[in-house]
């Protein structure tokens, strides 16, 4: 795991419709120390999916720099994992050739490759569906499936693109409360993009708020660990810390 | 009468549950037994419509002979020859279009303009260029299959979402890995669905062809039936091709979608 340099970052595309250029984002600086869970916030069209496309390397920037420790990002790569909004797992493989599938791409041989996938899969409850297929899954279980697909690979960063907005209320609780687990347990750094304030300070260490390409703040959440939502949901902490995000967010 | 009648629909349902082959044999015996009806009441001369039972008999005798067996391989061997390669040129041809931007532009107006020249219109320069023979009805068979294919090919794999090829290059899959990982397996039920019309219009194909320039085959037996009058056989060859087909897809074609759109859940039981 390291440590994640964002500077003066924007991203410009021209639209063919309007005829002109468009800034998606507008020089953002942001430093992710290592073993650090961030989240972005901000409202639909603030430009936090774009961000999180280009750290992971699937579109282009068009100026500032980012670094992964210390290197230059260009294109997609194995020290950035992602899990996507809509799963994005294999149909065509079994939860634990999904899981495996990142060790594969390295060269790990078989046996060690599904003794790791085993291993992840037990973090995150899923040893008994290893042999199923996506399709056969809850959506629920087809998100823990993309956590640990992302974790087995032992990225650098784990960027997470709205990875909970898919699933209903009762299970995205039961995810946020197993994704602060388990990132206590292996502590890696993460960037998670969400639109949803409570879902950011649940899980954050610092919420950076983002509205119409821009920094808005960055807000450091001091609330106690392991979290869990019976705990917070009647914390004065918590809604003081979420009541300032959503104002925030709000106002802009 | 209500309740015999119930005990004997729950009686044929599981009969059909456990030997799934009644349930597809089944809906011919209504076709058969109305067919073997009109030709009993002689509604029309025997000689332009024999019955079922002269047509079995036929069938005897062909087989006796070994003539049946020896046309049926060699239409089957043209079939599985001419499918072979149609797939083998067709599901790269369709990826590169699929995935190439560069190489759409250029041969989508290729491909559909010579999709639109049908198999059959190319036979007459085809006998010109290679004769009576295999080559003829080889390149015709290629040509029909390779379309379906391709298409349908370009299809699947432009459908792949765009998150599965980002997932797998930020799990550390290179280009080549994500043509095999990806690409391939993403595109594979509608490569099916290409392979399935492929065949269904290559086999079709196959006959006009056999007819036109064959020597031997189910077509040329059908052909041949016509010039000494045997309606018996004629009858005899459009039975076979329907059984034939009915045998490659259910033993062939649907296993392989189960085991694979299906079983993934990408396409809907």
């Amino acid at each position: 795991m390291k440590d994640l340099t964002i500077r003066n970052l924007s991203k410009t595309y021209f639209d063919p419709y309007a005829g002109t250029n468009v800034t998606a984002v507008h020089d953002v600086s942001l430093k992710v120390e290592q073993g650090e869970f961030v989240c972005i916030v901000g409202p639909s069209g603030c430009g936090k999916t774009t961000i999180l496309n280009m750290i992971a390397g699937f579109i282009p920037y068009t100026g500032g720099e980012i670094l992964v420790g210390g290197r230059p990002v260009k294109g997609p790569g194995p020290d950035r994992g992602v899990v996507f909004q809509s799963f994005a797992l294999f149909p065509w493989r079994t939860v634990l050739e999904n899981v495996a599938f990142g060790p594969k791409m390295r060269g790990v041989r078989k046996v060690e490759r599904e003794q790791i996938a085993h291993e992840y899969l037990a973090l995150a409850k899923l040893t008994e569906a290893a042999g199923r297929y996506p399709a056969e899954l809850s959506g629920g279980m087809q998100q823990r499936v993309g956590v640990v697909r992302a974790l087995a690979n032992e990225p650098d960063v784990l960027l997470m693109d709205e990875p909970f907005a898919s699933v209903d209320a009762q299970t995205r609780m039961t995810l946020q409360e197993e994704l602060t687990r388990i990132w206590q347990e292996k502590r890696p750094t993460v960037i998670f993009i969400t639109h949803d304030v409570a879902e950011a300070v649940f899980l954050a260490n610092r919420v950076v708020a983002l509205s119409k390409g821009r920094v808005l703040d960055d807000i450091a959440v001091d609330l106690p660990r392991p979290r869990s939502w019976d705990a917070l949901n009647d914390d004065a902490r918590f809604k003081e810390l979420s009541n300032r995000v959503l104002q925030l967010v709000r106002s802009a | 009468m209500k309740q015999f009648l119930l005990k004997m629909w729950s009686h044929c349902v599981r009969l059909a549950a456990r030997w799934p082959s009644i349930a597809s044999i089944a809906p011919f015996i209504p076709v058969v037994a109305a067919w073997w009806i009109v030709t009993e009441l002689q509604i029309f001369p025997r000689v332009f419509l024999p019955g079922p039972v002269e047509v079995v008999r036929s069938f005897g005798s062909l087989v006796y002979t070994g003539i049946l067996p020896a046309y049926l391989q060699d239409s089957i061997v043209r079939l599985a020859v001419g499918a072979f390669w149609g797939v083998a040129l067709g599901i790269p041809l369709g990826i590169l279009v699929g995935l190439n931007k560069r190489a759409r532009t250029a041969l989508w107006p290729l491909l559909l303009f010579f999709q639109a020249i049908g198999d059959i219109a190319w036979l007459p320069i085809l006998v010109i260029w290679f004769g009576y023979g295999l080559t003829t009805i080889t390149v015709v068979i290629v040509y029909t299959v390779i379309f379906p294919v391709v298409l349908n090919t370009v299809l699947g794999v432009r459908s792949i979402p765009i998150t599965l090829h980002r997932a797998a290059q930020s799990l550390g899959a290179s280009r080549i890995r994500m043509l095999w990982e990806v690409v391939l397996p993403g595109a594979l039920p509608n490569i099916v669905t290409g392979l399935r019309n492929g065949l269904g219009y290559g086999w079709r194909a196959l006959i006009a062809t056999e007819i036109i320039v064959g020597t031997s085959g189910i077509g040329f037996l059908m052909f041949d039936a016509r010039r000494s009058g045997s309606v018996v056989e004629i009858l005899l060859g459009m039975i076979i091709l329907g059984i034939l087909w009915y045998i490659v897809d259910s033993w062939i074609l649907a296993p392989i979608e189960r085991a694979t759109g299906q079983r993934w859940g990408l396409v809907t039981r």
